[in-house]
């Protein structure tokens, strides 16, 4: 059973760099527990869910993102 | 496709070389101690960058202060940060003696370095609208 495969989000947006330090549009694109989404949810292309992972990865180190969220140390 | 041909990045920004050899354009970030005072960072940005700008044409192009805010996890015990980020130009073999420089200083808490490939801005990231559309929020009970 062919399933449709829904357009890549960050294409279809027109974005035209993603950007590690705009964590407002990169937190789409991890779970609540900080995880990075899988492209079967994500629904991203090859290319973007590269550079989102890697730009979500930048934004940890920068502390834009959690590398765990959802817990009090 | 054999040799050095690097394909144009698909954002059809123009090529980052600068007309001069051996520069390139770099976009650094700085998380500064947040109990220092501006002027205390913008000294120390000075004598960063004072080794960015020397000799064969590195200059600083942009300057942007993000200013005071929270850590998603606290670094050296500080919740907050002073955020800094600028973009320069400045050639490879300079860079080792700039981040010597960058770790040696106490009250920078993170700092990265990274090639600005296309166009990054150094503001923050504005806010933007939610469109609204809730067919983009499928999948998220599935992640555990």
């Amino acid at each position: 059973m062919a399933r449709h495969r829904k357009a890549c989000p960050v294409c279809e947006a027109g974005i035209r760099q993603i950007d590690y330090k705009d964590e407002r549009r990169l937190s789409r694109f991890i779970t609540e527990r900080g995880k990075i989404l899988p492209r079967r949810i994500s629904g991203m292309c090859a290319r973007h869910q590269r550079q989102v992972g890697s730009a979500i990865k930048r934004a940890r180190y920068l502390a834009l993102l959690p590398y765990i969220a959802g817990f009090d140390s | 496709m054999v040799g050095f041909h690097i394909p144009a990045p698909h954002t059809g920004a123009e090529p980052q070389t600068t007309g001069k050899v051996g520069l390139r354009e770099y976009e650094a970030v700085y998380i500064f101690n947040s109990a220092l005072e501006e002027a205390a960072v913008n000294e120390k940005l000075d004598r960063f960058h004072a080794l960015v700008a020397n000799d064969q044409g590195g200059e600083v192009s942009a300057v942007d202060h993000w200013g005071r805010r929270q850590l998603a996890y606290a670094i050296e015990d500080q919740k907050n940060g002073y955020y800094v980020v600028t973009h320069f130009t400045t050639s490879a073999e300079r860079l080792p003696e700039f981040e010597r420089l960058l770790k040696l200083d106490e009250d920078l808490l993170r700092y990265l370095v990274v090639v600005n490939e296309g166009n990054l801005s150094t503001s923050p990231a504005p806010v933007i609208e939610d469109r609204g559309d809730g067919e983009d929020e499928d999948g998220e009970e599935e992640d555990r």
